[in-house]
């Protein structure tokens, strides 16, 4: 066998075996892709299938009117948008602080932030963080579904470790050319950082989009809610479920995300490609 | 130009601190104080207990089967999703055709929110008519009660959280893998290792600080966003043996709306936690290995 | 003097009819998507009456979180008017002293006939005879079957088993085992969690047996829980009985599992709320057809009934008199005769107000669809007595859980039922004791 024959077979396996392995991982989303387009009585049926007998779309059309599912989108998106934004603003000047500069209680600060990776204040603090919401006014207000999430360890981190992989050399040379803090961050660090800074900025989009216990908590009118709450209105346990109109649904709401991994996805490997997360 | 580079971090790290001290820090603080009163569900009447919701957590067993539930179901889910996730990056890692749609169907389990995923596992795994369940019938010729014994429900719960967190896991250590120079294997192959040899003494030691990220993020998601799924899946039983610390919360909060219970388990769960990342910080980054 | 009082206060009553300020009522609901558009549809027949009272119906998740929300917001000074919460949130809601008792609205109202409600629903939300919200979306549990399977065992499916011990038989005949020795087809199935709580409360009801001291907290606050009793026993023995023989599977927690091992045929009889109905015909379709019995009761002991289960609306105290007023009238519409049959011919729940089940009758909507008349014959046919009204207790979801895990408990033979179910009423006891503790 020459060399290049056994690169072949060597590919064919690697290609089967992804194939089986992405089938395999992907199995419930397929699954869920499949009831989409099926009708009650056809959703029921033993032995189970993997593809649908038909091709009715109805479901998708009875997802989106009966919760009103474009306007809960939007609202989702913008939330996101917010939520993305201020993570990966505040995470790039806290991370540039953190990997550039030597100050007195650096140590301390970081830890004081990173502890807070094990706190969701969302999930464990809930009536605190209302009636702080409640003292500001900000129920019922994009203010108290964004602002508290603005900020996170997990991009402050992200973000120090990427810095520290850049020679300092560069900073240096910089400084001497008279560039300011401010003007080396935004001039040079920030074009260097764009993979990283896409790759945070997909994992907090997918963090915000799938955001649910707290606008619920938060939000008093139909036409803030977000996608996730309708999705749930959708799969309500207890009373009627119509597994076709849930898939659908949940295809819907899962599709934008996946656009945006698509649409970033060589940014977003390469990305972390140079970082090598230096510690 | 010196004087106000002094200050510039601390200006950097203002926002950031900011929502944090407020947003998280002072609920955080007001939940510790929660922990020593018992509330009526509307808050409308409570009384100061001092220690007692810690007293009676610690001495019900469902509080210590829990803390004991959480421990194996984070360090296998991190454990063992951190493995796959790594075998499957070694696997994405070339340049075969099609692999930018694999490593994009791969990372989209992690966009699909806790809650729906819990509810399509619980489909699969449904007993009998199930898709696994039939597949389990006909190829095996037997009949795993995935939702419902003890310990299948607690595997099933498992497999839904690691199947979740791959996808985070895969982007990161591909990453990883493709920072590492191709000419620290040549050196190796020039030395005569083989490919398992290349694995453990390349791989694995260039890859340690991808790990470290990896490992705090996963047990961060295993304690507080698996509960989604397990609400959904077996809600905690059968007997309790799949509620976790972060489940019982959730229970003790919207379920029974016993505050202080609640409050004083997190606060629990919180000093859990920082010992932890105090633990991490100690001794964790010296075994992390510099490129 | 007299005459320009007289006009005055003729203006006024004048004005505050036709200038009335607008009012947007706040209604927070927990039903879920597929109930929202008959609900929405029913305050919207109320605007068209009341012109100035606007009704915003916000889905607020489902009970729990509901509730969860209901209590932030009123901690927060920002409550609904009105609010659906689930039948075992009945005691922390009154006790929750925001709530206005819907008896005091129908005290001040002589146009409101309390006696069009059925006696089962009034008895669920009342405590020492004073109802205290809106009965609305009200179900019980019934056995589905499948007629198709039942012929082919040899049964007659037009006669369903009535006691446990046929019960029981029956599941057997109904069981089919590959060449393998593997299960393909079970007699019985049903949920745990959620579902095997609320059944095992209903199966004491029909042996009229209590599951709290107190009549079941209906007459002074419960302390004690009764349910470790004969009674008690033969619920946990009828399930187990058919586990350990094979001709009954546990689907696992909530309603799902079950129903699709039922909608597949892998199950032929299974346990659910009436509240499922459409959604069961719908998706059994034209593969099979769909029967709907009584539960069955053990011999030899009397007959209780069922309690009813679902939810109910409460008024919540906005110190806002016309507000409030504008609420109750709502509360009024929505269980007026016409809007009761309107709602459970859309959702399958059945109708609270007595007039609304004749309506019915009287329009064949019971000839066409008798599974929907055995839901409502079940409860009316129930005795009412402190057994069939349902436990009443802030604890209830604590005991619950309880409950649920001395089944899990029995099935897996970690204990005997005797044990499980005297360790679920110690837990009980003190859930009680730790709920009582804070009033």
């Amino acid at each position: 066998m020459t060399k290049k024959q056994r690169r072949t077979v060597q590919v064919v396996v690697k290609e089967v075996t992804l194939i089986i392995i992405t089938i395999v991982m992907l199995l419930p989303i397929l699954l869920s892709i499949t009831m989409s387009f099926e009708t009650p009585p056809e959703v029921f049926t033993y032995p189970p299938r993997i593809f649908p007998n038909t091709f009715y779309l109805g479901n998708y059309v009875n997802a989106f009117n009966s919760i009103k599912l474009g306007r809960l989108l939007i609202n989702s998106l913008i939330m996101s948008v917010i939520i993305v934004v201020g993570k990966t603003v505040f995470g790039i000047l806290a991370g540039y602080a953190f990997a550039n500069f030597k100050f007195k209680g650096s140590a301390f600060l970081f830890a004081l932030l990173f502890v807070t990776i094990f706190m969701p204040a969302d999930m464990i603090m809930i009536v605190p963080l209302y009636k702080l919401m409640v003292n500001f006014h900000w129920l019922n207000t994009y203010w108290a579904l964004t602002v508290p999430f603005t900020a996170s360890a997990t991009s402050v981190f992200l973000m120090r470790q990427y810095f520290l992989t850049i020679p300092k050399e560069l900073e240096d040379a910089a400084r001497i050319d008279g560039a300011s803090s401010m003007r080396y961050l935004t001039r040079i660090l920030i074009p260097l950082s764009k993979t990283m800074i896409g790759s945070v900025i997909v994992i907090n989009f997918v963090y915000a989009w799938n955001f649910y216990l707290w606008p619920l908590v938060v939000i008093n009118s139909n036409s803030m809610q977000t996608a996730q709450i309708g999705l749930q209105m959708l799969m309500i346990t207890g009373a009627t479920r119509n597994w076709g109109i849930i898939t659908a649904g949940t295809i819907i709401v899962l599709a934008p995300v996946l656009i945006l991994f698509f649409a970033v996805q060589n940014l977003f490997v390469q990305g972390i490609v140079t970082t090598g997360l230096k510690e | 130009m010196i004087l106000s580079r002094k200050w510039i971090p601390y200006l950097l790290l203002a926002p950031t601190f900011l929502i944090i001290s407020v947003f998280i820090y002072y609920p955080a603080y007001q939940s510790f104080f929660m922990s020593l009163y018992k509330v009526s569900p509307f808050g409308t009447s409570s009384r100061f207990v001092g220690f007692e919701n810690f007293l009676q957590l610690f001495q019900s067993g469902g509080f210590i089967q829990s803390v004991y539930t959480t421990l194996i179901f984070v360090i296998v889910t991190v454990g063992i999703g951190l493995v796959i996730s790594l075998l499957l990056a070694v696997l994405l890692n070339d340049k075969i055709p099609g692999i930018g749609i694999f490593r994009t169907l791969l990372f989209s389990p992690y966009a699909v929110s806790p809650a729906v995923a819990g509810v399509l596992w619980a489909f699969l795994l449904s007993p009998v008519s199930g898709y696994v369940s039939y597949l389990f019938l006909i190829v095996l010729k037997i009949q795993p009660q995935w939702l419902t014994t003890y310990p299948l429900a607690l595997i099933a719960v498992m497999i839904a959280t690691i199947w979740q967190n791959i996808g985070f896991n895969v982007i990161f250590f591909l990453a990883g893998l493709q920072s590492i120079p191709q000419s620290y294997y040549e050196a190796a192959t020039i030395d005569g290792a083989n490919a398992v040899n290349k694995f453990f003494r390349i791989t694995i030691p260039l890859l340690s600080p991808i790990i470290f990220f990896l490992i705090i993020m996963n047990i961060s998601s295993s304690v507080f966003y698996s509960f989604a799924a397990i609400n959904v899946m077996t809600e905690g039983g059968p007997s309790n043996t799949t509620t976790t610390m972060m489940y019982e919360v959730y229970r003790e909060r919207f379920f029974y709306f016993n505050n202080g219970a609640a409050s004083s388990e997190s606060v629990i769960l919180i000093l859990i936690m920082a010992f932890f990342t105090y633990l991490y910080f100690k001794f964790g980054q010296k075994a992390v290995h510099y490129q | 003097m007299l005459r320009k009082l007289l006009m005055v206060t003729v203006f006024v009553i004048l004005a505050s009819v036709i200038f009335a300020a607008p009012i947007t009522l706040y209604f927070w609901q927990g039903v879920g998507a597929a109930f929202t558009k008959p609900l929405q549809d029913l305050c919207n027949q109320f605007t068209a009456l009341n012109p100035n009272v606007k009704v915003d119906v916000l889905y607020t998740g489902d009970y729990h979180e509901t509730l969860t929300k209901t209590i932030s917001a009123v901690q927060g000074g920002n409550p609904p008017d009105i609010v659906q919460i689930y039948d075992v949130g009945t005691q922390v809601m009154m006790d929750s002293g925001v709530i206005i008792p819907i008896q005091d609205m129908i005290d001040k109202d002589p146009s409101f006939d309390i006696n069009t409600i059925i006696p089962a629903a009034r008895n669920y939300y009342s405590y020492k005879g004073k109802l205290y919200s809106m009965p609305f979306n009200s179900s019980n549990p019934v056995i589905y079957y499948n007629k198709n399977l039942f012929e082919k065992a040899g049964l007659n499916p037009n006669d369903p088993p009535t006691t446990f011990d046929q019960f029981i038989a029956d599941a057997q005949k109904l069981t089919v085992k590959d060449s393998s020795g593997n299960t393909i087809q079970y007699g019985f199935t049903f949920g745990t969690g959620q579902p095997i709580e609320w059944f095992f409360e209903q199966f004491l009801a029909i042996q009229d047996a209590l599951y709290l001291n107190n009549n079941n907290g209906r007459t002074g606050r419960a302390d004690k829980a009764v349910f470790d009793s004969p009674a008690g026993l033969r619920v946990l023995n009828f399930f187990n009985t058919m586990v350990q023989n094979g001709s009954a599977i546990v689907a696992g927690a909530g309603w799902d599992n079950a129903r699709s091992l039922f909608l597949s045929q892998r199950a032929a009889m299974l346990i659910d709320s009436t509240a499922n109905i459409t959604m069961l015909l719908q998706g059994a379709g034209n593969k099979f057809n769909v029967g709907v019995m009584f539960l069955p009761h053990p011999s030899g002991v009397p007959y209780g009934g069922v309690i009813i289960g679902g939810a109910s609306l409460w008024l919540i105290n906005t110190h806002n008199t016309q507000r409030e007023q504008a609420a109750w009238d709502l509360l009024k519409f929505l269980e007026s005769t016409d809007a009761q049959a309107q709602w459970s011919a859309a959702t399958g729940y059945f109708p609270i107000n007595r007039n609304s089940i004749i309506k019915l009758l009287y329009q064949g909507f019971y000839a066409q669809h008798p599974e929907f008349l055995v839901a409502v014959l079940q409860l009316l046919m129930s005795t009412p007595d402190a057994a069939t009204s349902g436990a009443l207790s802030g604890a209830m979801p604590d005991i619950r859980t309880a409950v649920n895990n001395a089944f899990s408990n029995v099935f897996s033979k970690l204990m005997t039922p005797e044990q499980a179910l005297q360790q679920a009423q110690n837990q009980a006891n003190k859930d009680l004791a730790n709920y009582n503790s804070l009033y």
